[in-house]
């Protein structure tokens, strides 16, 4: 047993928080730090800089534009991102979609897709979720028709993250409404600008557009762009959410939160006392740190020991649990540091510098519900417990 | 990093694991409970004979020269059997401060005899109206002529009555709580001057509460910097050992919580089948992963002296699993019902043991209050070490 880095880790870590700090554009920093999630602009322009050094797509192979990295590398590199804060390579490219590609692809899309998903060219959005398929996902009814050398796709997708802003779309459709519900999934890529696509933005409650609705009516779909073989594409969604578990757990963003949160109550002074010197904050403080350490040993032993993952096969579960709700008890902390001000509504592009704690938090209501809500996630444990 | 047990490690864990089973259960325990001492000596000297007494000794004074790695994987165990031993309290955590602070020679007194199990002295440190943490030190030593005297009150003695010897904390110089001037005595349990109350714990733990006056004492660490390497040794073993030992009794009570809820039918049906009881099982699976993790947090870092981030660890560990401890044993009761009341039923120990365990070697606020000043002092919240 043994926590520390090994020297080469070590090393890693001190170059990647080397690059972070002569790289990172100090207004993306600032946002970020502010409360901001990262615009699409920049995520590109980050995620450019990333790739020049070989670090945008951190785990996939060399060949395809990846570093290769280790498990344990990919961890640091995640963390020091977080930590920075700089936007985290965009997830639906390089964490969900390239790693399927890799696995299902044919040598045609990886070679044409994966170098432009590194480098952001193009930018992908997920489509899963329908209006009457949320939790149980197999309930999907798009339908994707063969018509000789294309697919004629026709539903509606919804909460579909980053779509009004997206290029690409990779979606889970029916191809076979007879087969049993999962054997007739198929995973298919579609181009935004096809004929009879519209997206709808979905306001949230923290006052942005994240979350689109995806109608799709008439949509040719060249074949070549089917994932895997027809009916094959429960089997890529299982394989995309099994390669999620990396940066599930989100530690780095936790241990950001209560960093900006320490500098919050040490600057700020609430009738004439800094909140810093207030015991009961202090204590609240330093339980939390506490509790971020665990997560953070948790998530090393997890990813990093297979021993440990076999004592709990849904430890992806576990890890997303606790990150969920450390991350919203961090942001409603802040959203109490930041007292009647916060409580300001700036909007979404909003370059005043005011910090947008209060949007923030009421965001990181969606933790615990996209990605497997909460209680499938529970579902889930208490099913590999009890059966 | 690395996060797995080593051949040896998981040879011990076995082997231990396998005697307890076969000697002991929870109506052993309680049977042993009940009983004058609250403790059995011959399950103790099984342990002896295991070789438990010499598990941290160093191979030069006759020990087995373990880690608190090794340690983790014994306490476990004993938290996971309900076993009532004063291995953590008489032998490793007085061999401990003795490694970490004691000249050669005392070494060569007293840690072979800690090693065979000859010696059982018990750890007289925390005092009535003190917090538990390393500081806190009132009890005063005075020299008169050649020899020492001992004044004050010493708590939460365990296995005080069946000691042979006490190893007493107290202050030859400073204020009460000073990190300079502290020193540790070893004290006969019949000396003259020193008065004992028993008392059992709510876990049935025998202890004592000694009221010391002009207690005749031989110093084992005078000096002030070994003294106090010597306590914070004492107390890191005896962090990594309760957090150890609390993640085993959890352990147990999650295996029995398991049991309940695919036996038990009510309406029909096994209980385990409501969503509501599931998805508190799913809670108390997450609340035993984190403590797993900072149990073995607490184990890696005991080890290690002057070095903050190992200390900040051991802080948060013993807040983290208090914490994860008291949750996850109060809602094993809460899911067996009306059994998880009873005395009779083994879940409820676990939360019995839980609440003294997340006391000893300072509770889980003197912990919040160590590591505030921890981070405060290196203005990083996690410590920015070579460790992550």
């Amino acid at each position: 047993m043994d926590l520390d880095l090994s020297p080469a880790q070590a090393a890693f870590r001190d170059e990647v928080r080397a690059f972070i700090r002569e790289r990172l554009p100090a207004d993306i920093r600032e946002r970020l730090r502010q409360g901001h999630l990262p615009r699409k602009q920049d995520t590109v322009r980050w995620q450019r800089i990333l790739a020049e050094r070989g670090w945008a797509a951190p785990h996939w192979p060399r060949a395809y534009g990846g570093a290769e990295l280790g498990q344990a590398e990919r961890i640091i590199l995640l963390d020091e991102l977080q930590r920075a804060p700089a936007p985290v390579p965009q997830v639906f490219n390089i964490n969900m979609l390239g790693p399927v590609l890799l696995e299902f692809g044919t040598e045609a899309q990886k070679a044409h897709f994966l170098p432009r998903l590194a480098n952001l060219d193009l930018w992908f959005c997920q489509g899963f979720s329908e209006p009457g398929a949320g939790s149980d996902l197999a309930a999907l009814r798009t339908t994707a028709r063969r018509e000789r050398d294309h697919y004629v796709v026709d539903g509606q997708k919804i909460w579909t993250s980053t779509a009004h802003v997206a290029d690409w779309m990779f979606a889970l459709v029916r191809t076979d409404a007879q087969a049993q519900r999962q054997r007739g999934i198929s995973f298919l890529l579609i181009d935004l600008k096809t004929p009879g696509i519209s997206v709808r933005p979905i306001r949230s409650i923290d006052g942005g557009e994240h979350l689109n609705e995806v109608f799709l009516e008439n949509v040719r779909v060249p074949v070549e762009n089917l994932v895997g073989e027809e009916g094959q594409g429960w089997e890529c969604a299982r394989f995309l959410l099994a390669n999620e578990r990396s940066g599930i757990a989100n530690v780095g963003a936790c241990r950001e939160r209560l960093q900006y949160a320490r500098e919050l109550a040490a600057r700020t002074r609430r009738a004439g006392r800094l909140l810093a010197d207030d015991a009961r904050l202090r204590h609240e403080l330093v339980v939390l740190d506490a509790e971020v350490r665990a997560l953070e040993v948790t998530n090393l032993r997890f990813l990093l020991s297979s021993a440990a993952q076999s004592s709990m096969p849904a430890f992806a579960s576990v890890l997303k649990l606790r990150g969920t709700a450390l991350q919203q008890q961090l942001h409603g902390l802040l959203v109490r540091l930041g007292g009647a001000d916060v409580r300001e509504h700036h909007g979404e592009d909003d370059e005043s510098g005011a910090p947008h704690l209060v949007e923030r938090y009421l965001f990181s209501r969606a933790g615990s519900i996209y990605g497997g809500t909460s209680e499938i996630q529970r579902d889930i444990v208490a099913k590999t417990l009890l059966g | 990093m690395q996060f797995e047990l080593d051949e040896q490690q998981r040879a011990l864990q076995h082997s231990l694991a396998r005697l307890l089973a076969d000697r002991h259960d929870h109506e052993t325990r309680r049977r042993i409970a009940a009983s004058a001492t609250g403790w059995s000596e011959p399950h103790w000297r099984q342990l002896v004979e295991l070789g438990l007494a010499a598990l941290i000794v160093p191979e030069t004074h006759g020990g087995l020269g373990g880690t608190a790695v090794d340690l983790m994987v014994v306490m476990q165990e004993i938290g996971r059997s309900g076993l009532a031993s004063p291995l953590l309290g008489s032998c490793v955590v007085p061999a401990a401060a003795l490694c970490a602070g004691a000249d050669e020679a005392t070494q060569r007194a007293w840690l072979p005899a800690l090693a065979l199990g000859e010696a059982q002295p018990a750890w007289a440190h925390d005092e009535p109206g003190g917090d538990g943490g390393a500081l806190w030190v009132s009890t005063r030593a005075a020299s008169d002529g050649d020899r020492w005297l001992l004044d004050g009150r010493k708590s939460a003695v365990h296995h005080g009555a069946s000691a042979d010897r006490l190893v007493v904390s107290a202050r030859v110089a400073g204020a009460d709580g000073e990190p300079d001037g502290r020193a540790l005595f070893l004290a006969a349990p019949d000396a003259p001057g020193l008065a004992a109350r028993n008392v059992r714990l709510i876990d049935g733990t025998p202890a004592r509460e000694l009221t010391l006056r002009r207690v005749p004492a031989q110093p084992l660490v005078l000096e002030s910097g070994p003294a106090a390497r010597a306590i914070d040794a004492a107390l890191a073993f005896g962090i990594a050992g309760t957090c150890a030992e609390m993640l085993g009794a959890m352990e147990a009570a999650m295996r029995l919580t398991l049991e309940y809820l695919s036996t038990r039918k009510q309406f029909g049906r096994t209980i385990g089948q409501n969503q509501a009881l599931r998805h508190v099982l799913a809670d108390m699976q997450v609340s035993l992963d984190v403590t797993r993790s900072m149990a073995i947090a607490a184990a890696v870092q005991a080890g290690r002296r002057d070095d903050a981030g190992a200390r900040a660890d051991l802080h948060r560990a013993k807040l983290v699993v208090g914490r994860h401890a008291r949750s996850l044993t109060e809602a094993a009761i809460q899911l067996h019902g009306g059994i998880g009341m009873t005395e009779e039923y083994a879940v409820g120990h676990s939360l019995q043991r839980v609440l003294v365990l997340e006391t000893c070697f300072g509770d889980g606020d003197l912990h919040a209050a160590a590591l505030d000043a921890c981070v405060s002092r290196t203005d990083s919240p996690s410590g920015d070490g070579s460790s992550v």
